[in-house]
């Protein structure tokens, strides 16, 4: 009876050999699609026509305005991917780009605010010293962990994600503590950024600016990892550390330089929130720039010059949450539910690129 | 005679190859099969098709006369089909009799361990083996292992057994048990399929052979009507030498001087308990033992992959020992290491970024910042074309060659004089012809007595006998961490050699 009952058909994931790009693109495609029906669904429980939203969430990447909103946010994000994607390339699961985000905040503020109290330095030196040490401190909070994984074998995914939350807290801290702006009528903000330590130099908008800092950092990252001695021992760690030994290379160098490059970009990241977006620091300054650029150095396959349009989508995704709160009066945690659902359809998209999932015969005597 | 398997016109395709063309295949009850062919000849996908791990494109499987469908590992279970690989698939941190009844259903909820353990102990007794149930499976030797993976498949009352390269991590002697405990099986009524790419098993063991080639069955007889220079030439498709012409050349400075030394291995037990060993200039030494005697801390050791507590190794008179790797590199020490895929190859990446992997840091091939990818990929070209290696372009990935190719990439990496233009002093070759077939086992056993009489020093580790007696000029048997004997080949008898490996007697020489 049993033998009757039973299902004739199991499931087998099985790991692809090869995909084309056309199939790859369209798999993308599609679970976006996917992604924005379920989002529908959840509008439709909630009482809000989906057809309204789906109007908002284009109206980003098609108005001019919003759409340079996006390429603003696009410019910590891709930054902090830039960075990742140098770790990611030595199979370092640098989960903390947040955190060096932070430390590059608080650096470039601190230079600031040392210019603005002291003002030993001409002022256009300012924003060169702001990028050298969000680069060198966002680099430290990086190849701290990096160090400890190399010599004393401690996780870095545990140990970049927890060093996120002292970051972050830090940076709190000082700006309810000794940072907070005397002129501010007591809310928790940095003194306002002078015009010298802003990133509008040159193109007069922090939007061309940062994509133009964001474009030649990719440059960069390219040069880096495809033409120099570090990028190819990057390479070789990243895909075998047992090998990269047997090979002669100094793995804590090569580890902890990796990681101080990756957390350095990040760093840069920071930066560009608090002298580009914002103008000032404030607590919270990133929602979550530096997490989202996990997504999109995955999905650019560690590749610098996808990160730039990737970067591009998915900043836009967070001026459409934006634009969503404060048009259709939905409540952030409802956008942030939506945010989650189109990164959880691309993940399974990307799981899908890599394995086959077929529904098969059960075997036996025919 | 009664049919237990019968493989009927199977095809498997992967990308760019057939790896099985049209193959036939039967085994009969009662039989020893061995399946020969070199590497790559599509011996194990066919064995994997009839064990369910892979799907054949086309074709049928028949087992005892009736049709069936094989859709994975389990499937095959039920039907009576049970196969060793060649690593073993055991859980080391488990007991016998916890991989014995893992993922058997009969066991029940509770399980009855005296009752098993009862069963396994005269399962083992008839075949003459000793295997304590309860032991755990890291405290076994190779031989033992392999005994309890066998047991797992007669515990499951397989009717069908497939062995693939069972030999390759025994002793002679633990030969001898293996193979008696086979012909055991097959005299109760059971189906044995032996692959291997030695010809003499062929001969200790097999009643009928079947050689494979490029994907085909090429050759199917009763063993004892033919013999090993035929096998040989189905096999390679060309006749083959079974001895190395080598040069007599005199040995004259010391290139690498070890003295009592002593490391510890991975699960921190003193693994090397006081090597002494001599290599000369145009000196081929060979290291034969069983696996696990040390043989690996000992090259680990050597090229700086492990650290030394005690003793020294001298190359040219420097003492090497605990330097990086990286100097010992530049000191011209060449390393070619165990299991090309583990580390000395780097699948994912290209073929020049692989010859390149330890180059690239010197002189011509680097500035110090930047790589001259330019020079790299031409002196790629020319190293492909002087070692044979058959690739599609320098920028595919090293995975698409086959495994012998993959070993001259080795070869040519490591001997080349890629770093400071000149033949290495030393030669560290671990397990160098390991899985390889007869065509690159001779290209690799030719290359490396070249370079030896062109004045490196070379050290072989082998667990093959008989590659160390005909390529080496002296044989050092490592037993327990320690050398306990050193001799020239024709000096001693195998079976004498075979007990000083397996620690029975320690040599009078």
């Amino acid at each position: 009876m049993a033998k009757l009952l039973a299902i004739p058909y199991t499931v087998k994931i099985q790991k692809r050999t090869y995909i084309t790009r056309k199939v790859s693109i369209s798999i993308t495609f599609l679970s976006l699609i996917l992604a924005f029906l379920v989002v529908g669904l959840i509008f439709i429980f909630m009482g809000i026509n989906p057809v309204d939203v789906y109007y908002h969430i284009t109206m980003v990447f098609s108005s001019p305005t919003l759409l340079f909103e996006s390429f603003k946010r696009a410019i910590p994000i891709g930054l902090a991917a830039l960075g990742l994607s140098i770790a990611f390339r030595m199979n370092f699961w640098n989960i903390g780009a947040e955190g060096q985000m932070y430390m590059g905040m608080f650096a470039s503020t601190g230079i600031v605010l040392l210019h603005l109290y002291y003002g030993l330095i001409p002022d256009y030196l300012v924003m060169f010293l702001m990028m050298l040490a969000a680069f060198i401190t966002g680099g430290l909070w990086c190849s701290l962990p990096a160090f400890l994984k190399i010599k004393m074998k401690v996780n870095e995914i545990l140990t970049t994600l927890m060093m996120n939350y002292v970051a972050m807290y830090f940076v709190d801290f000082l700006i309810y503590g000794p940072w907070r702006d005397p002129k501010g009528y007591g809310f928790p903000l940095s003194a306002p950024f002078p015009d010298y330590a802003k990133l509008v130099m040159l193109l007069g908008e922090f939007a061309y600016t940062g994509l133009l800092l964001l474009s030649l950092t990719a440059a960069l990252v390219y040069v880096i990892l495809k033409y120099t001695k570090l990028g190819f021992e990057l390479k070789i760690v990243g895909e075998s550390i047992d090998t990269a030994r047997y090979a002669g290379i100094n793995l804590s160098k090569v580890i902890t330089l990796g990681g101080f490059l990756s957390g350095g970009v990040a760093g840069l990241g920071g930066l560009t929130i608090v002298s580009g977006i914002i103008g000032r620091l404030r607590p919270r300054a990133s929602p979550g720039y530096g997490y989202t650029a996990i997504i999109v150095v995955l999905l650019s396959s560690l590749n610098p010059w996808l990160i730039i349009p990737v970067s591009i989508f998915f900043g836009g995704l967070f001026v459409a949450g934006d634009i969503l709160q404060a048009a259709l009066k939905i409540p952030g945690a409802a956008v942030e539910i939506c945010q989650a659902s189109i990164f959880l359809f691309i993940i399974v998209g990307e799981f899908i690129k890599r394995y086959r999932i077929m529904i098969v015969q059960k075997g036996g005597i025919e | 005679m009664e049919e237990l398997v019968s493989l009927r016109g199977i095809v498997k395709r992967f990308p760019g190859v057939v790896a099985n063309d049209n193959v036939d295949f039967s085994l009969r009850k009662g039989e020893i099969h061995a399946l020969l062919g070199e590497n790559g000849a599509g011996k194990t996908t066919l064995m994997n098709i009839l064990y369910g791990l892979y799907r054949p494109d086309s074709g049928e499987i028949f087992i005892e006369g009736r049709r069936v469908k094989i859709e994975s590992p389990r499937d095959a279970i039920k039907l009576g089909i049970g196969m060793v690989h060649q690593n073993f698939k055991l859980i080391p941190s488990h007991t016998v009799l916890e991989n014995i009844i893992l993922g058997l259903k009969e066991v029940g909820l509770i399980i009855n361990y005296k009752a098993i353990g009862e069963k396994i102990k005269q399962l083992a007794e008839s075949y003459g083996w000793r295997i304590n149930p309860s032991a755990y499976v890291w405290q076994l030797t190779a031989g033992e292992k392999q005994q309890v993976e066998l047991l797992k498949l007669l515990y499951r009352d397989a009717k069908i057994l497939i062995l693939d390269e069972p030999t390759s991590v025994l002793t002679p002697q633990e030969c001898k048990i293996l193979f008696q405990a086979l012909r055991r099986m097959a005299n109760e009524g059971k189906g044995v399929i032996f692959i291997t790419h030695k010809l003499d098993e062929v001969f200790a063991i097999s009643d009928r052979v079947t050689v494979m080639r490029r994907g085909k069955v090429v050759f199917l007889k009763e063993t004892s009507k033919t013999n090993m220079s035929e096998l040989a030439q189905y096999m390679v498709g060309r006749p083959v030498i079974f001895t190395i012409e080598k040069k007599e050349v005199q040995p004259s400075e010391e290139v690498m001087v070890i003295k009592n030394l002593k490391a510890f291995n991975d699960k921190g037990v003193l693994a090397l308990k006081g090597v002494n060993l001599t290599v000369m200039k145009n000196e081929i030494v060979g290291i034969i033992g069983v696996t696990g005697n040390g043989q690996q801390e000992l090259v680990e050791v050597i090229s700086g992959l492990r650290k030394a507590t005690e003793g020294s190794i001298l190359i040219d008179g420097v003492n090497i020992v605990n330097n990086s790797p990286e100097k010992i590199i530049k000191l011209g020490v060449a390393f070619i290491p165990p299991e090309p895929l583990k580390y000395g190859i780097i699948p994912n990446l290209t073929i020049a970024d692989n010859l390149f992997m330890k180059a690239y840091r010197y002189k011509p091939y680097s500035n110090g910042v930047l790589i001259n990818w330019k020079t790299i990929y031409e002196k790629s070209e020319e190293l492909v074309k002087a070692f044979q290696i058959v690739s599609p372009s320098l920028s595919a990935q090293a995975r698409s060659l086959s495994g012998g190719n993959l070993q001259r990439l080795i070869l040519a990496r490591e001997l080349s004089g890629l770093i400071g233009e000149r033949i290495p002093r030393l030669i560290v070759a671990a397990y160098p012809t390991k899985g390889l077939d007869i065509g690159a086992t001779e290209f690799v056993h030719k290359t490396l007595i070249e370079y030896s009489r062109r004045g490196s020093g070379i050290l072989i580790v082998s667990e093959d006998v008989e590659e160390a007696l005909m390529v080496c000029d002296r044989v050092a048997v490592m037993h327990d961490g320690k050398i306990v004997s050193v001799f020239k080949p024709g000096e001693l008898d195998i079976e004498k050699i075979g007990l000083m490996m397996a620690g029975v007697e320690i040599a009078s020489t």
